[in-house]
């Protein structure tokens, strides 16, 4: 097992180095440096840009700048920001909480959601409940994210008023006290919801046949012949075995939250990540743009490498040599 | 929501209570934005005992994106971060609703345009408490200067003597600057330019919070980034990057103490601000025009506009331009028939376009310059190019621009085919397309084979700026727009050594008059006598332009914003709004 980890951790060094050449000339071959654009001849002057591209050493060779990218960033230095003024680590690090916290906000939602749904249809299939569920699943999943985040924030917050529909916290709230944490609660939780709608859908509808399937094998059968209850057959005997592939998806979920964190925090402007690679794309902020990229490649292979290793744990059959 | 709402809702009907009943302040009083008056008036008002405007009330300032860079002043980079720090921070001089300079917390003389005087008014003060003098100028203007200096503003400042001897570690102080006392300050310029004066940088730095501080390391301080102080209407409260800002009335102010308890600066995308506007949520925001409609119709809600500073072209490239040089190198042949420019531009329906595309919220001229600025020519002095596609023919046909081979579709003088391509840039927003459609629409009617090329934005201004100096540009014919600032002298986009002169236009005639409006020997030094010479060389250059034709200009745009009507003692002029310190919530409203 720790061979194995330590085989595919350094089989993702080359694959880095790769993903970072494709991300360097994607972010290069961008139309436009963060200096043009449209220009306000009022508040700048033509030898203050070209002065600011020299400093970014964006007038040197394409090779030369590849290099001196790669090695300040192995070494931890994400360089600088042009839009922001400021440390591209610093922004990130500023950042990365809001989109963390959505996370992990819309994961326990989805879990908690998927499974209660996800259980009562397994148990009861082809009932009106269940056609209910099924219905309102794939409702979910053919809703693009972007049309129910904006249908919410015109009912929620436009027609009823009850949830905000812009930033991460109520204005001028303490950090730390209690109601600025309510305030924070209730800025993620709708976001949070329409994030985690799509995987919700598919996590039902994954459990919900996972549950029909084993309950007509062999050992639940042998199971009900014991005189096992039904409610012991269904949330030991049976969960136990579903469970097993979506436990798997788990890798897999961290690399969706974040690309779809992407939409949904550009609508209800929540500053995270994604709105701030969004900025970043827009504005060719190349520095900004490169690193969240990089993270988010390295993300996915960690999420491969984690479900991988999931299996092998929740499954003995599967043996990773 | 709900909770900070309610608590919102209770602290405001406490308020209420507390405050006397507001009568009915005339705002049309207010409407003479002088600053000069500002304070009388606000005399006459608190002696006029209770009706004068209602105290407290917070008010919610929405913009579209959130600031990036630091907010301060002197070190800011885009618009966003002056939609917050214009509350907090002032400029030492104003400028009246024709975009003359007027004295404010400084005022000053000077004989000859080279050595100016300022004299800053006493007790004004700074947000910690500390007076405003002298000493706070020179570190802004040191720190402009300073060779660590990261910000854009090193042009505001490159005029002083001295300036350039500072900047390269030669002096340890500007020549140029002679402090007299805490209230009074000589300047010395280089050389006498008439827009000495608005060119000079003239924000202050507080001198106890930065006098210490390295240069190179004020970019990333948060007392820079976002903890600024000035000595404005309102002080910085509480923020977070990007979300907000709250803004606390500061009750020493020099003007008055603000009406308003504090005003919030909001970050509230384009998509939700008429559903914000709706819900109240929001009280004013500036607005694209062709939303105006849609928030004029909510109900409590009024479009209030101003005229802007900007205007759109349709652009020829005429030339190209070196980059090593600083010069346009040479010229195209395509377009340099004058005639054909002209028809191009009474060929283009323009009233209707400006209604369709940008709600009306605009007005068309004929010159580069707005007509809200005090150099714009009289329109009479100006041929209108009106709609009149039965001139445009007769001018193509007098130019030699014939359909000859009977495809429709005229031919140039030569009998070759000739086709246009219009170039605008693509962000994504259909409209943009349409709206080039629509002249090109206009050119086809008149028999030029016209065609729309829609190029990405990025894209689209990186070979705006380059040339390469080949048979044919990559945009012949291309769509833009500039806006200009207080200061009149448009020689950064149209003298021929300009990199922003798009249109590659070069004409001794335009140089000369660009240059004689700013030549002292020819305009003279004497105040009035000065300003009746430039605005008769201005006029003169804008004759030019108006009949060379190197760019069909279409509209100026106003300045559109929508405010809640519980929002009173507001003004706002082609400078701007007038001082926030006025503005007041009806004490029945603040519910």
């Amino acid at each position: 097992m720790i061979k194995y980890i330590l085989r595919r951790l350094l089989g993702m060094i080359p694959m880095l180095l790769l993903i970072s050449i494709v991300v360097f000339s994607l972010a290069l071959a961008m139309p436009g440096d963060p200096f043009g654009g449209e220009i306000d001849p009022t508040n700048t002057d033509p030898e203050y840009i070209e002065r600011m591209r020299e400093e970014a050493g964006l007038n040197d060779p394409i090779p030369e700048q590849y290099v001196r990218w790669i090695t300040n960033f192995v070494q931890g230095d994400f360089g600088k920001s042009v839009k922001y003024r400021y440390d591209v680590k610093d922004l990130i690090l500023d950042r990365l909480p809001n989109t963390v916290f959505l996370g992990i906000m819309s994961l326990i939602i989805t879990y908690i959601v998927a499974f209660s749904m996800g259980m009562y249809a397994g148990r009861k299939p082809y009932t009106k409940m269940d056609h209910l569920i099924g219905g309102f699943n794939y409702f979910g999943l053919a809703v693009p994210s972007y049309i129910a985040g904006i249908v919410a924030i015109y009912f929620f917050s436009f027609k009823l008023g009850w949830i905000p529909y812009t930033g991460s916290v109520g204005v001028g709230l303490e950090p730390g006290t209690l109601e600025y944490w309510i305030s924070r609660f209730h800025h993620v939780l709708v976001p949070a919801i329409i994030l985690g709608l799509m995987s919700t859908a598919s996590y039902t509808q994954f459990l919900r046949n996972d549950i029909i399937e084993n309950s007509r094998k062999d050992f639940v059968r042998t199971a009900r012949a014991k005189g096992t209850s039904e409610s012991k057959i269904y949330n030991s005997h049976i969960l136990r075995n579903s469970i097993i592939p979506l436990v798997t998806f788990l890798g897999f979920d961290l690399v969706n939250l974040i690309s779809g964190a992407v939409i949904t925090e550009a609508i209800f402007n929540y500053p995270g990540l994604g709105t701030l690679l969004l900025d970043s794309v827009q504005s060719r902020d190349y520095a900004v743009v490169m690193t969240i990229v990089m993270f988010s490649s390295l993300l996915v292979l960690v999420g491969n490498l984690l479900a991988d290793i999931l299996y092998g744990i929740v499954d003995p059959r599967i043996r990773l040599e | 929501m709900k909770k900070s709402w309610l608590w919102l809702a209770s602290m405001l009907l406490v308020l209420a209570l507390f405050l006397a009943a507001c009568g009915d302040s005339d705002e049309e009083e207010q409407e003479q934005d002088d600053t000069e008056d500002t304070e009388q008036q606000d005399d006459t008002e608190e002696t006029e005992g209770d009706s004068g405007p209602a105290q407290g009330g917070t008010f919610t300032y929405a913009i579209a994106s959130g600031p990036t860079g630091p907010l301060d002043v002197n070190f800011y980079g885009s618009s966003s971060e002056a939609e917050v720090n214009q509350f907090v921070q002032e400029s030492l001089i104003d400028y009246d609703e024709n975009l003359e300079p007027i004295p404010y917390i400084a005022d000053w003389e000077s004989e000859d345009n080279i050595n100016y005087t300022f004299t800053f008014q006493e007790g004004v003060k700074w947000h910690n408490g500390d007076e405003l003098t002298v000493h706070d100028w020179v570190l802004a203007l040191e720190t402009l200067a300073h060779p660590d200096y990261t910000g854009p503003r090193w042009t505001n400042v490159a005029d002083i003597v001295g300036a350039v001897e500072y900047r390269d570690g030669e002096a340890d102080s500007i020549s140029g600057i002679n402090v007299i006392s805490d209230y009074e300050i000589e300047i010395e310029f280089v050389e006498a330019k008439v827009n000495n004066l608005v060119n000079l940088w003239t924000y202050p730095m507080n001198t106890t919070v930065y006098g210490d501080m390295e240069v190179a390391d004020m970019e990333e301080d948060a007392l820079i980034r976002n903890e600024i102080i000035g000595t404005g209407p309102f002080t910085m409260k509480n923020y977070r990057e990007g979300e907000y800002y709250e803004l606390e009335k500061f009750e020493d102010y020099w003007q008055g103490e603000p009406n308003l308890d504090g005003l919030v600066v909001q970050v509230v995308p384009n998509d939700s601000v008429i559903g914000a506007l709706e819900s109240g949520q929001v009280d004013f925001v500036s607005i694209a025009p062709r939303l105006a409609e849609q928030a004029g119709e909510v109900e409590g809600v009024s479009v209030v506009t101003a005229p802007g500073l900007s205007y759109y072209y349709v652009g020829f490239r005429l030339g190209y331009y070196d980059h090593e040089e600083n010069v346009i190198a040479g010229q195209y042949d395509k377009f340099q028939n004058k005639l054909l420019r002209q028809a191009m531009w009474y060929a283009l329906d323009r009233e209707p376009w400006v209604e369709e595309f940008f709600g009306g919220y605009g007005e068309v001229i004929n010159a580069p310059v707005p007509p809200a600025h005090w150099i714009a020519a009289d329109p009479a002095d100006l041929n209108p190019y009106e709609y009149d596609p039965e001139r445009a023919m007769e001018l193509l046909d007098e130019a030699g621009y014939i359909d000859v081979n009977d495809d429709g579709w005229r031919e140039d003088p030569d009998g070759n085919e000739f086709t246009i391509e219009f170039s605008h840039y693509d962000t994504g927003d259909p409209a943009f397309e349409t709206r080039a459609q629509a002249f090109v629409q206009n050119w086809q009617d008149v028999g030029l084979n016209a065609t729309v090329n829609m190029v990405e934005v990025g894209l689209y201004y990186d070979t705006l700026e380059e040339s390469d100096p080949t048979d044919a540009p990559d945009f012949e014919l291309f769509f833009g727009g500039w806006s200009t600032g207080v200061d009149p002298d448009p020689s950064g986009l149209w003298t021929s050594d300009a990199l922003w002169n798009y249109p590659r236009f070069l004409n001794e005639e335009s140089d000369q008059l660009l240059a004689d409006a700013l030549n002292v020997d020819i305009v003279g030094t004497d105040e009035d006598e000065q300003k009746a010479n430039r605005q008769q060389i201005y006029t003169e250059w804008q004759q030019l332009i108006n009949d060379e034709a190197p760019m069909l200009i279409i509209t100026a745009l106003d300045a559109v914003y929508a405010k809640q009507d519980r929002i009173k003692g507001f003004t706002i002029d082609v400078n701007g709004w007038n001082n926030p310190s006025e503005w007041y919530i009806e004490a029945e409203d603040q519910e």
